[in-house]
């Protein structure tokens, strides 16, 4: 500031608290006019406000992955422009996954600086997931991909609106190579509304506390997100904590190792990821920022879950990624299910840090986003459609209650499925089941949760489908002595009565009328000895059908009427054990 | 003469009017768990003569309270085959992002009371697989032996074919007529599954208290001497009759909160302001709605316990559209980890309540803030007030975090209280491509008027109305209602070649259930009125904008009037439109109003003379803005029609307190109304 007054801290806080708001605006607008379900039901994008530094001030979050992307997507605009030659009314599109803030390049990602009276004093950035970007196969991202230039359009900050003007040549090439541009086309103008939104608010504010206020209150921000950080960081457990495991595969049948080494000390949380495999041929690379953002999921967690996200809170952050390696690929490798491999270390680190944080962290969730994409021609409109969206499943016990069922995994966040009554309406399907999958699985004194079941019946020939299931090899993992939880798999019946063996990974099968594909997914681990879980919830869990009599009996130790569920006794296991 | 009751959190509010005109006031303690105890009190307090009664109506709590203290009936759902755990699968969403702990909400019936049937409909209304009546019978045996009390049905694809779920509930009352049962199709045709489950499980878990409350309130109610015509107010903004809503109470779900802002509208319509913002300040919470051109905003996407951080449980039921934020005289201020200053959503209740009651309260609330800053009397409050405990507390808790006196720090609290609810204000307004400037705003609750003008003047609003009795306004907005239905069919129809013949069908049967409705609760044609709403997107899109559209029937050269106001609506929403891309219909909206006499209302006597008589006197009152100024404090009860005075100034009565700017002109309608004028051009 050039004058140092004091700005009264209540004003400072008064205007915090108006920038957040106009955070949340901007979030919410762009869903309530997208045409793509993955934004409007999955709410796969963020959007955030930073300052002219481009450090994160205020980011809405509908997944968790994109939390923090926002800024280091500005900075690379600003690297590659200089900040000298932005105007107002610009705006820049991004979707390279080797720049900052890069994911797969079904991300798009915008920025808009925000000038008062001439002066650069903040950006607003979104991402969303668009339905096609282009490339080899509808939706743009496939599990068989090999290189970027299979899974669509590249931009690498790429000036999209020129001090208000769209630049309409970028916006032809752009329609030309996508297959749905109408859909892409709402969604470009749903993100620069936003951002237009955005950039009004802000000077709206400066209009009305000035400029020095409104930039007094962006420190403050910053300063008590790095504060209250920096706090909680002291009164965490120090130490060293490793983990490392297989990724099931990379898309194209081989195993991928990664490893995690987090240390905490009274000033800095790190990650190393030394060691993890270089980058594969399949699609499950990502850029630098994917870990980096997985890692502050957890951090996040544990740190507080209910603070505001700002570059302040991740000050005392770090993570390391080997150039070259799958969690740092290199161009032009391929990252369409870049995702799976940031849920893997989130998976890594939370594994990691568990039993150091039992009130944050309990065992193990289906880990897998659990994709599906399916294309095909409705059977009674004859229009296209196209189906991209993850999948729900169980989650973990951990101390104190149950595993959760019927939830998105951690990858995700404010998702929601698509309602089945919509799905039939919508797409070229007939949705023959949608419950719980009730294996028993992940038996705990806290037990955890059931994974779900989904069968889709093709309603026309000549739909394909594609799918991601990771984590369909090894089972999820339980926790302070709880068992594992199960794997997430699907299976095509096909109409002439021939049942595919289940898998985890597919790429544009085809299914014509009637073929039905059964999709399942995990239970969650299970958290504490089993033979601990009251008998009374074990008869409950019996009634219920979440376990069977035999499950009881041989998991919990636990003897009941088959009938009446009445608890008839207990296994010497379980007496031993008490 | 009109009476109405409404139950609140701490009273029990009662007001009439007499065939005069004349209005009578009364409040009693609210008493749980039998909330019909407090309205004979009430009643019986104000010595209205029974036999003068001829309408009734009524606002309760009882269906929320039973909902979120889970004290309804053991409660079983039937479902499709296949689709036994819609309800605890739900959305599958986290709000609470990087909680990996969370725990989501847990479903009102146990897995062991679902329990399917096998049938099923396509998404066309076709039957693909037939109502299996002896997967019903083996439903009921379960549920006898396990002794449910209520059951609700509802089965995939019911929004486009009611059939088989009403099949089936004529199927369980043969073989339990006892037993409460509710269809989903009984709430709404709407898709969705989740939600229509959640809606049909919510009701049916609440209908025997419903029952139990409604018909121990009527029985009362007879008891007494009082036999006119019973209402009860629901979450439409509009009433039913008592026997509707023991078969649909989640209707009522949001009694109270949304009578205040169809009262706002009632009364924006009486004198000329069709443009309304009502404001609401209470004891925990502050309210608010936009009223757009006489229209109450309804919405279907409703929860209750939605925060941000939990999932909540849907209700796709017609819901007059209300903001509310912990923001009222209750909430507590307090200092977060950062160091930042925070008023709510905590609240001190009425138990301790705030420091100033004396009752234990040792956090500083708003309340105690505005009567350090002056804007409130100790001589205003019931019980004995020791100023310097409240100075002690607002020191201890606020004033040293920040080295600040503890009137500075009352100021400090008042402006960030003003500064929640002005961000409330403005998501209904600015936010949703509305000019405050176009607007009046109605304040009432108890909070709502020391509040109010501040917050126009920040938001540039012109008017704020102070009504005649504003702290029980709710209940005044009851006896100016009428009885109200939504009919809200979903049919997805690409709107350009949708058959006008198909869409006139849809609305002709909403409109003969609508009439039957009215039959059955004693409402002629004469009384009867409808407004036809259709929910409209671009194709692609999800979400859809309420277009109000004309009358039916349609005819062939309304189908571009029609377009033409989607493509306005969207515009003024979302700041665009895409006249190019094909629109769809998603749902056809009904709304029935069955239209009550309302009571005349009295005009109060001419000011005579200056305001001298009304003066209380003058004493120094905080001004976020301008600081402490010496002010003229009037007795409301002793101001004329046509009285004016320029602010700052502030007039008291029993229940509230109207607190106008330095700047705004205070003036008293020809009804006793407070209008304060912003200066806002």
């Amino acid at each position: 500031m050039a004058e140092q007054v004091k700005i009264n801290p209540v004003t400072l806080d008064i205007v915090k608290d108006s920038l957040i708001a106009v955070s949340n605006e901007i979030f919410y607008a762009f869903a309530q006019t997208s045409m793509s379900p993955i934004i409007y039901e999955t709410l796969d994008y963020a959007s955030g406000i930073a300052d002219a530094d481009g450090r994160l001030l205020t980011q809405g979050n509908g997944v968790t992955g994109f939390i923090g992307m926002i800024s280091p997507m500005i900075c690379a605009v600003v690297d590659k422009y200089g900040k000298e030659n932005l105007h107002p009314g610009d705006v820049y599109i991004i979707n390279d996954p080797f720049m900052g803030g890069g994911t797969h390049m079904s991300d798009v990602g915008m920025v808009m600086p925000i000038f008062y009276k001439d002066e650069l004093i903040a950006f607003a950035g979104n991402k969303a997931h668009w339905s096609d970007i282009g490339g080899m196969a509808p939706g743009s991202f496939s599990t068989d991909a090999t290189n970027m230039f299979q899974e669509g359009m590249c931009f690498s900050g790429t000036k999209l609106v020129d001090r208000g003007q769209l630049v309409e040549p970028v916006w032809d090439l752009m329609r030309s190579n996508m297959r749905y541009p109408q859909i892409s086309q709402g969604d470009m103008w749903g993100q620069i509304s936003s951002l237009r939104t955005g950039e009004k608010r802000v000077s709206e504010l400066c209009d009305k506390y000035g400029v020095d206020v409104v930039k007094g209150s962006m420190e403050r921000l910053i300063a008590q997100g790095e504060a209250v950080a920096r706090k909680r960081l002291k009164e965490m457990p120090k130490g060293t904590w490793e983990m490392d495991e297989y990724m099931d595969d990379d898309g194209h049948g081989n195993p991928v190792h990664l490893q995690v080494k987090v240390t905490i000390t009274d000033d800095e949380f790190l990650a190393d990821f030394t060691g993890s495999d270089p980058q594969v041929i399949g699609c499950v690379n990502s850029g630098a920022t994917a870990a980096y953002a997985g890692v502050k999921v957890v951090f996040m967690s544990v740190v507080g879950p209910e603070l505001a996200v700002n570059d302040g809170v991740f000050a005392p952050l770090r993570t390391i990624c080997e150039p070259g390696s799958v969690l740092q690929a290199n161009r032009p490798a391929a990252t369409s299910c870049y995702y799976e491999s940031m849920i893997y270390v989130i998976d890594l680190v939370w594994r990691a840090l568990a039993p150091a944080f039992p009130e944050s962290l309990g065992a193990g969730h289906l880990l897998s986003v659990c994709t599906v994409l399916m294309a095909g021609k409705h059977q009674d409109f004859g229009n296209d459609y196209l189906i991209i969206e993850p999948t729900v499943g169980g989650w973990g016990a951990c101390r104190g209650h149950d595993g959760q069922v019927g939830q998105f995994c951690v990858g995700d966040g404010e998702t929601y499925n698509v309602p089945v009554e919509m799905a039939e309406t919508r797409y070229g399907i007939r949705v023959d089941e949608h419950s719980l999958n009730t294996d028993g699985a992940g038996a705990g004194e806290f037990r955890g949760g059931s994974g779900a079941v989904r069968t889709y019946r093709s309603m026309n020939d000549n739909q394909t489908f594609t799918a991601s299931f990771g984590r369909n090899k090894w089972p999820v993992w339980g926790a302070a002595g709880g068992k594992d939880g199960s794997i997430n798999y699907f299976q095509f019946m096909d109409a002439d009565g021939t049942v595919s063996p289940p898998t985890g990974i597919v790429a544009r099968r085809v299914m014509n009328k009637n073929d039905v594909v059964r999709m399942v997914t995990a239970t969650g681990g299970g958290y504490g000895d089993p033979l601990k879980r009251p008998a009374e919830k074990v008869a409950m869990d019996a009634k219920n059908e979440y376990i069977t009599v035999a499950q009881a009996e041989e998991d919990y130790g636990v003897l009941l009427d088959p009938e009446t569920f009445a608890v008839l006794g207990v296994t010497e296991a379980r007496k031993n054990a008490q | 003469m009109k009476v109405a009751t409404d139950i609140g959190g701490t009273f029990t509010d009662l007001v009439a009017i007499t065939e005069t005109g004349d209005l009578i006031l009364e409040k009693a303690h609210t008493t749980p768990p039998n909330f019909d105890q407090g309205v004979m009190d009430v009643l019986e307090k104000s010595g209205l003569d029974a036999n003068s009664i001829d309408a009734f109506f009524h606002g309760t709590t009882t269906i929320i309270n039973a909902l979120t203290e889970r004290k309804g009936a053991k409660t079983a759902l039937i479902t499709t085959k296949g689709f036994r755990d819609i309800l605890e699968l739900a959305r599958g969403n986290r709000p609470d992002l990087f909680n990996l702990v969370f725990e989501k909400p847990e479903p009102f019936v146990p897995r062991y009371l679902r329990r399917e049937v096998t049938e099923r409909m396509s998404y066309k209304g076709d039957v693909i697989t037939p109502l299996c009546e002896a997967d019903i019978v083996k439903a009921v045996e379960y549920l006898k032996k396990e002794q449910v009390e209520a059951i609700a049905v509802c089965y995939i694809n019911s929004y486009a074919n009611e059939a088989h779920e009403r099949q089936t509930v004529a199927k369980i009352k043969e073989l339990w007529p006892e037993v409460y049962v509710c269809p989903s199709v009984d709430i709404t045709k709407e898709w969705r599954e989740y939600e229509r489950t959640s809606t049909a499980v919510l009701n049916a878990y609440v209908m025997p208290v419903a029952s139990s409350y409604i018909n121990r309130l009527g029985q009362r109610l007879t008891d007494a001497g009082i036999s006119g015509n019973r209402y009860i107010m629901q979450s439409n903004g509009g009433t039913t009759t008592f026997d509707q809503a023991k078969l649909t109470p989640i209707n009522v779900v949001e009694s109270g909160p949304v009578a205040g802002v169809f009262g706002a509208s009632i009364l924006g319509n009486l004198i000329g302001e069709p443009n309304i913002i009502a404001f609401d300040v209470g004891g925990t919470t502050a309210k608010c709605s936009l009223i757009d051109r006489g229209e109450v905003k309804v919405t279907t996407s409703y929860y209750i316990e939605k925060t941000e951080r939990s999932a909540g449980y849907p209700i796709m039921a017609p819901v007059v559209d209300i903001v509310e934020i912990g923001n009222g005289g209750g909430s507590i201020a307090w200092i977060d980890e950062g160091g930042s200053l925070k008023v709510g959503p905590k609240s001190a209740g009425a138990l301790p309540g705030p420091v100033a009651y004396g009752k234990g309260g040792m956090d500083p609330t708003t309340t105690d803030a505005n009567l350090i800053a002056g804007r409130l009397s100790a001589k205003n409050f019931d019980m004995e007030v020791s100023l310097d405990q409240v100075r002690g507390a607002l020191l201890e808790k606020v004033g040293s975090a920040f080295g600040i006196g503890a009137e500075e720090a009352a100021e400090s609290i008042i402006r960030v209280a003003d500064s929640n609810m002005n961000n409330a204000l403005k998501l209904i307004s600015v936010r949703r491509g509305y000019d405050p400037r176009d607007f009046a705003m109605v304040a009432f609750g108890g909070g709502g008027p020391m509040h109010g003008p501040t917050l126009a003047k920040e938001l540039n609003i012109r008017k704020v109305i102070v009504p005649v009795a504003a702290s029980v306004f709710s209940a005044w907005g009851m006896l100016m209602s009428d009885i109200r239905h939504d009919f809200i069919q979903t049919k997805i129809l690409s709107f350009a070649d949708a058959p006008m013949d198909t869409l006139n069908a849809m609305w002709r049967e909403q409109m003969e259930e609508a009439n039957a409705l009215f039959a059955a609760e004693g409402i002629g044609p004469e009384q009867t009125m409808f407004r036809f709403i259709a929910d409209m997107r671009y194709m692609g899109q999800e979400h859809t904008v309420q277009v109000s559209a004309p009358a039916y029937p349609w005819k062939e050269e309304d189908r571009s009037e029609i377009l033409s106001r989607f493509h306005k609506t969207h515009e003024h929403f979302y700041t665009f439109s895409l006249p190019d891309t094909p629109a769809e219909i998603v749902n056809l909206h009904l709304v029935a109003y069955g239209q009550l006499t309302k009571p005349a209302l009295q005009e109060i006597p001419a000011q005579a003379g200056d305001l001298s008589a009304a003066r209380k006197e003058t004493r120094r009152v905080f001004f976020s803005g301008d600081g402490w100024l010496d002010t003229p404090i009037y007795d409301r009860s002793k101001l004329g029609w046509g009285a004016t005075a320029q602010g700052p100034l502030v007039v008291e009565e029993p229940t509230t307190v109207t607190v106008v700017c330095p700047g705004q002109t205070l003036s008293v309608d020809r009804y006793g109304n407070l209008i304060v004028e912003t200066e806002v051009q």
